[in-house]
């Protein structure tokens, strides 16, 4: 199977058809770039077609309309903070599950693997209850906290780290290192590729998050730009098509942009998740 | 007799109290591994034990999120009412008529993908960068772009008329069903990018010397698919399929996001479990009778994996 030739009919037709899936994958993307900079009227009567002449008036509209920055601002700061604390954390849990031997240590790892499994819509209503009573709705707290540390990334980062020796450890504590010197000198620099890999699934986790900040943040200085673009979406029908399109261009080319830079990192992530039982 | 008793007694107790100690001393002499897990066990009790405990409590109360004292006990009636509720049967069907489209789908496109990939040499890892990129994309900006390229109108239902495959425009979203396939080709082109990748890691983990076996024996590509390739990736399907059943029942944000109400439109043809559960919560108030959709979901979800464990267990052997 690997062997076939250079150029035989299974070869040709396999690239005829991975390059038609990439068509497809691509153009939806390029139908939204390519509206984003058309006028109005244009997307009305041929949206396929290129632009007869590229206008930025989608974009100035929609800063015109809300505040981008702002949102922008909320975005960054929602997924920046949750990324930094929960990387940080699931690193600590996943070094000592993976390093330090504390009686218990393989039960209680075995049950947070089995929490995996529990559907997170049971935790839906009783957990806004919780976030009621402690008054937290209208707040960031109320989508940060919970995010602090995840069982997942605690996982990912654990099976990399039980790939480090032994005996790099054991040296470090022989020679009297505290765990926490071990942990910020020794660990984190070798896992840094696992870090990485889950600061990116992170952050692209928060970042098109829409549902957590449509329940908790109710007040429009507190939105992010997913929210924007739902409620932007929602008021203003039919004649704002140039701005939904450059909203959707501002939203989407920053996850790109970082994506194309370290799109290796990314796909082996998932690669990941499912080979390592 | 009663001195050798006696001795082994001895040496049990001495057995244990010395394991006891070890217990204890390894437990004193690695006490920063219970300090650096303690986060996550905080918060889990926090916001996993309690939450899962308060939601079964709540079942069996009428209450309301503005006014919690006035919680009136109703017994089992929430739970008699949910299963007893059209909508959420209605709510049921959809999403597992969408669900079984999207998984067929979206496993089907990730496994022909990936074996076409696992045979070419070059350009592969562009075209996996590419067909990526929908996963990485907002649920929201991918429903915006598929409502548009989709809806009466637009460039795909105009170039299906051209081909006079379609008579005038269609307005699938106030038909039955179509809604929800609709919203599976979307999710199928956002998701199938997933699938791709985790298949085709699994294919390259196999044995190049089986394929080279087979073709001594001469079997073809397509006997060295289903005799080698599909057998061997059992564990990676099995793994895609409970994650896409327990994560696709969930499915709701998507419904929500291509432009329904929470009642998922006027006929609640789009409506799923998920959608009906906010919808009682947030736009009726009802919270124990939201709770209780919810665990009735969770149950339908447990069984179903249940199912499936003991499926590929007997398959197995």
């Amino acid at each position: 199977m690997r062997r076939a030739k250079a150029f035989s009919p299974t070869i040709i037709l396999s690239y005829a058809v991975l390059l038609l899936g990439a068509f497809f994958v691509i153009y939806p993307f390029f139908y939204m770039i390519n509206n984003s900079v058309k006028t109005g009227q244009e997307i009305m009567h041929s949206p396929t077609a290129l632009p007869e002449k590229i206008v930025f008036t989608g974009y100035t509209g929609v800063f015109d309309e809300l505040d981008v920055m702002l949102l922008f601002k909320n975005s960054v700061f929602l997924a920046g903070s949750i990324t930094v604390l929960n990387t940080i954390f699931s690193a600590l849990a996943a070094y000592a599950f993976a390093k330090i031997p504390f009686p218990g240590r393989d039960k209680i790892f075995g049950f947070m693997l089995l929490t995996m499994m529990i559907p997170g819509v049971l935790f839906l209503i009783p957990t806004y209850v919780l976030m009621y009573r402690i008054g937290w709705v209208g707040h960031f707290e109320a989508l940060i906290v919970p995010s602090i540390v995840s069982v997942f990334n605690i996982f990912l980062i654990r099976q990399f780290m039980s790939g480090i020796p032994d005996e790099l450890v054991e040296a470090a504590r022989i020679d009297g290192a505290g765990e926490m010197v071990i942990f910020t000198r020794i660990i984190l620099p070798l896992a840094r590729p696992a870090l990485a890999t889950v600061a990116i699934l992170t952050f692209m986790g928060s970042w098109n998050d829409f549902f957590g900040p449509l329940l908790y943040l109710n007040r429009p200085e507190q939105w992010t730009l997913q929210l924007g673009l739902l409620q932007f979406r929602g008021t203003v029908p039919g004649e704002n098509a140039q701005q939904i399109w450059a909203l959707t261009t501002i939203i989407t080319v920053p996850i790109v942009v970082v994506y194309f830079f370290i799109q290796e990192q990314f796909v082996k992530a998932f690669a990941n998740v499912s080979l390592s039982k | 007799m009663s001195a050798i008793a006696a001795e082994g007694q001895q040496s049990i107790a001495s057995v244990s109290a010395k394991r006891h100690t070890t217990l204890l001393h390894r437990m004193r002499r690695n006490w920063w591994g219970y300090v650096f897990v303690s986060p996550w066990i905080i918060l889990y009790i926090v916001f996993g034990i309690y939450p899962l405990i308060l939601s079964f409590f709540l079942t069996f109360f009428n209450y309301s999120f503005v006014n919690p004292e006035n919680r009136q006990f109703v017994g089992i009636g929430n739970w008699v009412r949910g299963i007893e509720d059209p909508l959420f049967w209605k709510a049921i069907f959809n999403i597992v008529l969408n669900q079984s489209v999207f998984i067929f789908l979206k496993n089907g496109l990730g496994l022909l993908i990936a074996s076409l990939l696992f045979n070419i040499k070059f350009g592969g890892r562009l075209l996996r960068t590419i067909y990526f990129l929908p996963v990485i994309t907002s649920t929201v900006v991918l429903m915006t772009i598929g409502d548009n390229l989709a809806s009466p109108g637009g460039p795909i239902q105009k170039y299906l008329i051209d081909l006079h495959l379609l008579d005038g425009p269609f307005f699938w979203k106030s038909e039955e069903t179509w809604p929800m396939i609709v919203i599976a080709l979307i999710n199928t082109w956002k998701w199938f990018g997933i699938s791709t990748v985790i298949l085709l890691a699994g294919m390259y983990s196999i044995d190049a010397r089986l394929y080279e076996a087979a073709a001594v024996d001469g079997a073809n590509g397509w006997q060295m698919f289903t005799y080698i390739t599909l057998p061997t990736l059992k564990p990676q399907l099995f793994f895609l399929l409970v994650v896409d059943v327990i994560n696709g029942l969930q499915m709701f944000g998507e419904v929500f996001s291509i432009g329904f109400n929470v009642y998922g439109g006027i006929n609640n043809q789009a409506l799923t479990p998920v959608l009906y559960l906010y919808a009682q919560a947030f736009d009726r108030s009802n919270v124990g009778f939201a709770s209780t959709l919810g665990l009735l979901l969770a149950y339908i979800i447990a069984a179903l994996t249940f199912l499936q464990f003991k499926f590929f267990r007997t398959n197995e052997n």
